[in-house]
């Protein structure tokens, strides 16, 4: 070690460095506050396109209007794909699906989850044992295979979409939120609202779910995010309603026609991952946000 | 960790890979329709009823569930997995799989190593930067990074890097006809490249974010703040001090993740046509061949399970607390 290392105004500063916390908490908190504001303002772009295809669509996705596979230019921005419809339209009535799946999914698998948590964090019977069995479980079998294994005897379809995921999702939700209800299980006013004699029910409503609210809020999200990129593989598979317009089959058919390999992967290809891209980023950026919100607190 | 702790983790990994296998058993008796349908595939239509109750007896379709569920797991004992229909040739499941596992294995050991090289680097930089410009912007890119389908980005790779610069293949596992010796392997490592790139790709999001968070939690441990104090060089505290105990969070929770990651590898293959467990999955979804794909799926049960083995059994070596306890 050389001398100067050791000597004083270098520890000097280097204890001013490791003390001036304030600047890089200051700067994360910028950040989660920036990633909040811009994750939202993408989600509501896509929304809208998700509420109103009929008219901001050029096309009906499903008809034939063209020649296909087009470049693009004229009367098509992103040019046609293998059957001679409307990239563009495809691309627009595909953010419904993909938002629609994501939502739903997160409802039941939230749903699921909070009960499954609440229970098996503030009971400790053989229920909540078997909870917890189902969820370490569910957590170590791998995701993708369980998922298009289940769907292929399910057979194809948004439905059994939905009904997969809900299946495999809910666990992750549920052993954080028992974990959060562990840690406030024995807080001074849940164990006075206890000795107050509240009903079992009505102290799990009033008093332990809003505790771990934030918890529930961040994986709802965290849940909506996974499924949408978890539907777009599924579809990517030939797994989905091929008949709906998903991003997941849009590149579905890309792979099928080969037609990636040639230049139109620039126009079929590139916007569709970077429309998932999108939608998955706002939400895991909103996620972010309020995990660093609720952590300051 | 001691030997009853042991004993106890090996026993839920067990108990892990029955219900897998229960789940391959009664997945298709929950399903609508015919059990023998499953089996057999769509050849049933073709067949007299005569054939049917004999294929029925044939497979133990006749017999009580729970009869049907014992020699179910019996086969299981002596490997067997069942026929596939589609390689009708006479190769079973468990030959097809054996066939390909070692294509999987390839990409994924290579991939998983360097994932966890770079993205666990990349971490520790960034946390040392916390807050600062480089920080932010590596946090930024890998969040996107993260949020991209990894499948699509194959399928951006293969037009630029194989079609348009001609640089590697664009998929299969080889080239046909295969070269021998020593030309074999560059073939096979040149056809590798482009997967590995694209599932790299893929896992140095999980590992930057666990690295980040690890070390930003040692760096403000008390022994930390000693080290400076002691008057060590930057450089020491960081990679003597700070790296060796973020290293344990990071070796946990990385295989925890990677093993769930491990499915990813059936999309990337796919693109890729490469001859792996992955693709074979998607065949098997594309011609409803559900033994193969039960066969898969186990396979890929069982890669999890040994990935957790392997972090029970290496952790003791990593930290040597533990490895007091076990004597």
């Amino acid at each position: 070690m050389s001398e100067a290392s050791r000597a004083h105004p270098r520890y000097f500063l280097l204890q001013l460095r490791s003390n001036s916390r304030i600047s890089p908490l200051a700067a994360s908190r910028r950040l989660s506050l920036a990633a909040g504001i811009f994750g939202t303002s993408i989600l509501a772009l896509l929304a809208i396109l998700a509420l109103a295809p009929q008219t901001l669509a050029p096309y009906d996705p499903t008809e034939i209007i063209g020649k296909p596979l087009q470049p693009p230019g004229g009367k098509f921005p992103l040019g046609t794909n293998d059957i001679g419809q409307d990239l563009l339209s495809e691309l627009i009535w595909g953010t419904r699906n993909s938002l629609f799946i994501g939502l739903i999914v997160a409802l039941i698998a939230i749903a699921i989850g909070t009960v499954a948590g609440l229970i098996s964090g503030f009971t400790s019977g053989p229920v909540s044992k078997l909870f917890l069995r189902l969820v370490d479980l569910t957590l170590v079998l791998p995701f993708l295979p369980l998922i298009i294994l289940i769907s292929a005897y399910m057979g194809p379809g948004q439905r059994n979409i939905i009904l997969v995921l809900s299946l495999v999702s809910w666990a992750a939700p549920a052993r954080l939120i028992r974990s959060g209800v562990l840690s406030i299980k024995n807080e001074a006013y849940i164990e006075a609202t206890r000795a107050l004699g509240g009903s079992w029910l009505r102290l799990l409503v009033s008093h332990v779910l809003p505790g771990v609210r934030s918890i529930v809020l961040v994986q709802f999200v965290l849940v909506a995010s996974a499924s949408i990129l978890a539907e777009a593989s599924l579809s990517f598979l030939g797994l989905g309603d091929v008949s709906a317009k998903s991003w997941g089959a849009m590149l579905y058919f890309a792979r099928a026609s080969g037609a990636f390999l040639g230049d139109s992967w620039r126009w079929w290809v590139l916007p569709t991952g970077l429309m998932i891209t999108l939608a998955v980023l706002s939400l895991v950026l909103i996620g972010y946000s309020l995990e660093n919100t609720k952590s300051e607190r | 960790m001691s030997g009853k702790q042991f004993l106890r983790r090996a026993f839920e990994y067990v108990l892990t890979f029955f219900a897998a296998i229960s789940i391959n058993f009664f997945l298709p008796k929950a399903m609508p329709g015919d059990p023998l349908a499953l089996i057999a595939g769509d050849a049933i239509r073709q067949m007299g009823s005569e054939k049917i109750t004999e294929l029925r007896q044939a497979y133990g379709l006749d017999l009580p569930l729970g009869q049907q569920y014992l020699v179910y797991l019996g086969n299981l004992l002596r490997g067997e997995l069942g026929y596939s229909y589609r390689y009708s040739g006479g190769q079973s499941v468990l030959e097809v799989i054996l066939d390909r596992l070692g294509w999987t294995l390839l990409l994924v050991v290579a991939s998983l190593i360097l994932a966890t090289l770079i993205g666990s680097t990349l971490g520790a930089w960034a946390a040392w930067h916390r807050g600062q410009a480089r920080d932010l912007g590596l946090l930024t890119i890998l969040f996107t990074l993260r949020s991209m389908p990894p499948f699509w980005l194959a399928m951006i790779i293969i037009p630029l890097f194989a079609i348009r610069w001609q640089l590697f293949p664009s998929g299969d596992s080889y080239s046909i006809p295969r070269p021998v010796g020593i030309q074999g392997f560059l073939d096979v490592l040149h056809h590798a490249i482009l997967p590995i790139l694209v599932l790299t790709l893929a896992y140095i999001p999980t590992a930057f974010a666990i690295m980040r968070s690890a070390m930003l939690s040692v760096l403000r441990a008390d022994f930390i703040r000693t080290a400076r104090a002691k008057g060590l060089r930057e450089r020491d505290v960081r990679l003597r001090h700070a790296m060796r105990n973020a290293i344990l969070p990071l070796i946990t929770l990385v295989t925890l993740d990677f093993g769930q990651m491990l499915g990813g590898v059936t999309l990337i293959e796919t693109v890729f046509n490469y001859r792996g467990i992955g693709s074979m999955m998607y065949e098997a979804v594309k011609s409803r061949d559900y033994p193969l794909l039960q066969g898969g799926f186990l396979i890929f049960t069982l890669g999890v399970l040994v990935i957790n083995l392997m972090t029970d059994w290496l952790y003791p070596y990593l930290d040597p607390r533990l490895k007091e306890t076990r004597a």
